[in-house]
């Protein structure tokens, strides 16, 4: 039973005429399935290397360069991007990645056991103007503050 | 400041990231005259002429790269717009996406007819997912328009824009890391020669230039070279490799200071004039103590060099990297600087691509003498070694491939230069016993996950 | 032609080639050190080790400008007017730093690894390393990790990226590549699809330092008590250049000898483990027959000959071209209508053709086409294994020598059976065999380590293998044996039989006079065959 259904398949398939090599499809695929499945399990790899024409360790290769990429399981509903570059810190995002780590019980990286959410740091999030920001999936958060990060982690459900 | 700005000029407009609004500003009128009027031999002259320098970090001056490329070849020829803007503390990319993708569209247009590509791609960081949204929206609205696909506005141009995602990798940011990237691999940076002009994407002729670039050939295109030149600093005249410092800047401005935010002012403004007039000086009352001018690989400033001018020889008069991207963080007296050092040494070891051994290395263990020293632990010789290290990585001394160990060392050499009594303070008095000592001590290691011996 | 300064010492390029920075060094034995270079891969420049300083001179003025940037030499083109450094201070600071960085986190546990005494990074700390260790990283990991064909050292790694470029590029398999970024990147393979393919074996030789072991040899021996002696695989009709490494006439492994006009830098592994039935118990290693002493056989085995009848012979396509021109000659000698047999030609599938053009061939044997010329210059024709069998069905045979050398079984009991009704059968076979059941004289062969000789491969290159190893005790050399019987004075000397073949088959006339390393193109001239181009060394 291959892992990509044929919908996420001719999604892939439809990067093909923007590229003249099928590897170029490889970012595009990956983002595909990673917002597919909430991550890229090894056997989606292999079956991305198929459909690329493509070996198996050409795919991981390039998956493993990138920080975005999850394999082993999916991220959570929310996932949750602490920006500490220089910015960020200047203006205390420490505080605000120590307040998730203890809120949450987690480490940068890992998933929360009910899958609600994935913590994350960023390295600069480009959003020093509102720093400091925490990006959460497709929302970006700004100036934020202990107070403001406690009344948003209250509506993660 | 009686300067009016010119690429931010539309945003504070309601909608100003669509097509109407942008239009009815009178955009794209620079396009369709180009278009009508101008070869693309034309187009790279008028660019040539303004001394437009990019505006990406390196400031490398954009007709002439354009001019790299290989006279009648019969292509394709490839642009890339590289949108991965990652440098820590840079944001005036974002800006100009959400708000006018338009302005920089129609750069890009202009760009690929004079350079005669025929696809252009443009590479979007992923942790701008709005500017995603926008920039794909401006682009659906111009290919509705007539303004992308075949044939645009009935010239026989044809251009086709696509946008691809990077993954979290600064690297991208290299115009070479940025081709392997977007050619499906690790954006590991290739060695040149050959140049991307003779042998970039798909081992084709290519450009890459940065957005903001794009945003100042539309504004050369609509208002000529001349007024681009009557803007910023003239060449040095003791220094003929100096094409001087033209046009319009975008500053980002963010750290202790009032009012962060994107601005845009002459190129030759003083850092002083920026964070004083535009930021409205340093945040609760205090006083400044240091500052990244244009990105974190530029280096550090200290309060005292707040007079340097912000073009692209004034940083270097300051000990600094360059310009870069023109994107200042500002540091009040409360912050450590090796709190400062630690975060960019924890940032650089983090984005080594890993390719060069003095990068890799170099920047590891940079950071594992900042964690020892952070943690107490500190020694004199360590600030010679970090030194060490900051002169000999990098595209400078030649040792590098890219410029990325460059970035990692600007700011060991600056802060540790620049701050090096705090430097000393800070490791007699976390390190009382240890501080001279000069024999190896204990590092901080690897985490014990890593240790197994199977 | 271009002419260049590297080190204030002149040099001429010759015309046509087309060299890099540290290839033209080497022309005035100046070693640029260098890790993930290597002329069969394409070329990264990210290990850093090769820096030098660049510059170029006015041709009118002689003005030396140079670049203030190091340069890697593995980028730099040898072009008209460069100018090299390579003994400066700042280079000489550059690689102290590369080989710093290199072992702030490797185990240096040279005591235990296999590369140890061959191993670029060990060697290169010693000449171009500083004293003091400097970092204070710790603790070392030394993790192992099996990826398949051969094992990886995860923490040795320099990250040069041979490994997985030459995956991808000369065997075109792709398994190899790396994980992570920075400081984290490691050599990998995707779980499930393990490093497996013909030309794997190559990673061991082209890793510069203990990273990648090769399972058949890890752990075996000393890399300094081996001997390497200059060999031709016989696993196929590529005919490879190889080195055979022996301690003791024990061989442990086999590594490619570079050679541009047959294999490049590579072998496959089905030449590089084809070692293991030289030590193979099963060997015949004494003589069986009327005699089993080898003081006297030779003479009986004469006598045998010439009493028997009408001869035959089978030429085994092991056999080198002096052992088969020697028992052409000799069986002709004693019959002159005797007659001359190919030995059956062992072909396996196709032949592996791979995207740098190496190939595997189909024919797993070295010398078909060398065995074939000395057939048809004795025959004026080539006569099959076949035909023989034909002859000896209708009686016209009473005597055969039998040449076998083959790695496997080659002759089932039937076709045995035909040889039957010769008076006087002489077999000289590494393996019994059912023919050696029935031979009168059954003879223990030597294997290829164990004779010198030339083989000719399937593009009409000639190539020299050196004597390897001394055979097991009861075992004469096919090239000794013939000689003696052929009564030619003193020890067996393979150089002066390829000269008389030089001499006498114009096929051969390349072969007359030295045979360079690399071989001779028996297709060209000699006289119009200009100096081989000087090859590149990894």
């Amino acid at each position: 039973m291959p892992i990509l259904d044929a919908d996420v398949r001719k999604q892939i398939e439809s990067h093909f005429v923007r590229h003249p090599t099928k590897q170029a499809v490889v970012l595009p695929a990956l983002h595909l399935v990673q917002q597919r499945l909430g991550h890229v399990p090894v056997e989606a790899v292999a079956e991305i290397a198929e459909i690329l024409e493509l070996s198996p360790a050409q795919v991981q290769d390039t998956l493993s360069f990138y920080g975005f990429f999850k394999q082993d399981k999916p991220v959570g509903k929310y996932r949750v991007w602490v920006c500490r570059s220089i910015s960020c810190d200047a203006r205390g995002s420490e505080e605000l990645l120590q307040r998730l780590i203890e809120r949450l019980g987690l480490q940068p990286g890992e998933t929360t056991a009910d899958g609600l959410v994935t913590l994350e740091t960023a390295e600069c999030l480009g959003a020093c103007d509102y720093a400091p920001a925490i990006l959460v999936n497709d929302i970006l958060h700004e100036d934020m503050t202990v107070e403001k990060l406690d009344a948003l982690m209250d509506t993660w459900k | 400041m009686s300067y009016q700005p010119v690429l931010l000029a539309n945003i504070h407009k309601k909608d100003s990231h669509a097509l109407a609004v942008y239009q009815a500003g009178g955009g794209y009128r620079a396009l369709r005259q180009v278009l009508k009027e101008m070869s693309p031999k034309d187009v790279v002259e008028l660019v040539k002429s303004s001394g437009l320098r990019g505006r990406g970090g390196a400031g490398f001056p954009t007709g002439m790269k354009w001019s790299f490329l290989p006279e009648n070849h019969p292509g394709p020829i490839y642009f890339c717009v590289n949108a991965d803007e990652s440098e820590p503390g840079t944001f005036v990319n974002r800006v100009q996406m959400e708000r006018d993708p338009h302005q920089v569209l129609e750069g890009i247009i202009i760009s690929c007819y004079a350079t005669r590509a025929s696809t252009a791609y443009i590479y979007l960081r992923y942790e701008y997912p709005l500017c995603l949204r926008r920039m794909q929206s401006a682009i659906e609205e111009c290919y509705a328009a007539g303004l992308l696909g075949k044939n645009i506005l009935g010239s026989p141009f044809s251009l086709d824009v696509h946008i691809h995602r990077g993954a979290a990798a600064y690297v991208c940011g290299e115009e070479t890391g940025l081709i392997e990237s977007i050619e499906g691999r690790r954006a590991w940076p290739r060695i040149k020669p050959p140049f991307p002009a003779v042998e970039g994407l798909f081992r084709k002729p290519t450009v890459v230039n940065n957005i903001e670039t794009m945003a100042c050939v539309t504004q050369i295109a609509e208002r000529g070279a001349a007024w681009f030149r009557s803007i910023g600093t003239p060449p040095e005249p003791n220094n003929p490799r100096d094409p001087g410092s033209f046009g319009p800047k975008l500053f980002g401005l963010s750290g202790h200071v009032n009012r962060p935010g994107c601005y845009e002012a002459p190129l030759g403004i003083t850092l002083r004039q920026l964070v004083e007039e535009f930021g409205g000086g340093v945040w609760k009352g205090r006083r400044a103590k240091a500052a990244v001018l244009g990105g974190l690989s530029t280096g550090v400033v200290t309060a005292g060099e707040f007079d340097t001018p912000m073009d692209f020889s004034g940083p270097l008069r300051a000990g600094c990297l360059g310009l870069g991207t023109g994107c200042v963080v500002v540091f009040d007296e409360t912050y450590s600087m090796v709190d400062f050092l630690h975060n960019s040494c924890r940032f650089f070891a983090h984005e080594s691509c890993g390719q060069c051994t003095p990068c890799r290395e170099g920047t590891h263990w940079a950071l594992q003498m900042l964690n020892r020293i952070q943690a107490g632990r500190g020694r004199l010789k360590d600030l010679e070694l970090l030194l060490e290290i900051g002169d000999s990585i990098g595209i400078m001394p030649g040792t590098t491939i890219c410029g990325l160990a460059d970035g990692a060392a600007w700011p060991i050499k600056t802060a540790v230069r620049k701050f090096r009594d705090e430097f000393e303070e800070y490791v007699a008095r976390t390190n009382p016993e240890g501080y001279l000592d000069t024999t190896p001590v204990p590092g901080m290691g690897t985490p014990q996950s890593l240790y197994s011996i199977a | 032609m271009p002419t260049i300064l590297i080190d204030n010492r002149e040099l001429t390029i010759p015309a046509g080639q087309k060299l890099n920075a540290i290839e033209a060094a080497r022309m005035l034995g100046i070693k640029i050190p260098h890790y993930c270079w290597h002329p069969g891969l394409s070329i990264v420049g990210s290990c850093r080790m090769c820096l030098v300083e660049i510059g170029s001179r006015d041709p009118k003025s002689g003005k030396i400008t140079m670049q203030p940037k190091l340069m890697p030499a593995c980028n730099t083109l040898a072009t008209d007017n460069l100018v090299v450094v390579t003994d400066s201070e700042k280079v000489a600071h550059a690689r102290a730093m590369v080989e710093e960085g290199l072992l702030l986190r490797h185990p240096v546990d040279c005591p235990i690894c296999d590369k140890a005494g061959e191993c670029k990074l060990q060697d290169y700390y010693f000449k171009y390393g500083q004293d003091e260790r400097r970092a204070d990283i710790r603790p070392f990991t030394s993790r192992r990790r099996d990826l398949g064909d051969v094992t990886l050292f995860v923490d040795r790694c320099v990250m040069c990226s041979r490994c997985v470029r030459f995956a991808n590029e000369v065997s075109g398999t792709s398994e190899l590549m790396i994980t992570g970024r920075g400081a984290h990147e490691e050599i990998n393979v995707v779980p499930g699809y393990p490093l497996n393919n013909k030309l794997s074996g190559n990673v061991v030789d082209l890793c510069p330092v203990g990273a990648l072991g090769d399972k058949d040899f890890l752990y075996k021996q000393r890399v300094w008590f081996l001997e390497s002696h200059p060999s031709v695989c016989t696993g196929c009709s590529t005919g490879c250049s190889i080195w055979i490494e022996e301690n003791q006439d024990r061989i442990y492994r086999i590594k490619p000898r570079q050679n541009p006009f047959v294999n490049q830098w590579w072998i496959c592994n089905d030449g590089r483990y084809d070692y293991p039935h030289v030590h193979d118990a099963r060997r015949v290693t004494q003589p069986r027959g009327s005699t089993a002493d080898w003081t006297t056989l030779p003479g009986q085995l004469r006598e045998a000959l010439q009493s028997a009848g009408r001869l035959a012979a089978v030429v085994s396509p092991f056999l080198s071209v002096e052992e088969a021109y020697l028992l052409c000659k000799l069986i002709r000698d004693i019959d002159k209508n005797a007659v001359l047999a190919l030995g059956p030609v062992p072909t396996v599938g196709e032949d592996e053709r791979f995207p740098k053009g190496f190939i595997i061939s189909a024919e797993k044997c070295p010398n078909r086409r060398g065995v074939e010329a000395v057939l048809a210059y004795f025959s004026g024709q080539v006569t099959g294994f076949e035909e023989l069998l034909s002859e000896i069905d209708l009686g016209q045979i009473q005597g055969a020598w039998v040449s076998g050398g083959y790695k496997a079984d080659w002759i089932g009991l039937a076709t045995a059976a035909r040889f039957q009704r010769l008076k006087l059968l002489v077999v000289q076979d590494l393996f019994p065999s059912p023919l050696m059941e029935i031979a009168t004289h059954a003879l223990p062969g030597a294997a290829y380590a164990e004779r010198p000789g030339s083989y000719v491969n399937r593009n009409d290159r000639l190539q020299t293998a050196a004597q390897a190893i001394r055979p097991p005790a009861g075992v004469r050399t096919e090239g000794s044996l013939l000689w003696e019987l052929s009564c030619r004075k003193g020890l067996y000397s393979p150089g002066a039989v390829l000269t008389e073949v030089a001499r006498e088959i114009g096929y051969f006339s390349a072969a007359l006079g030295p045979v360079p390393e690399t071989g001779v193109d028996l297709k060209a001239n000699l006289l119009a065959q200009a100096s081989p181009v000087q090859p590149n060394q990894a």
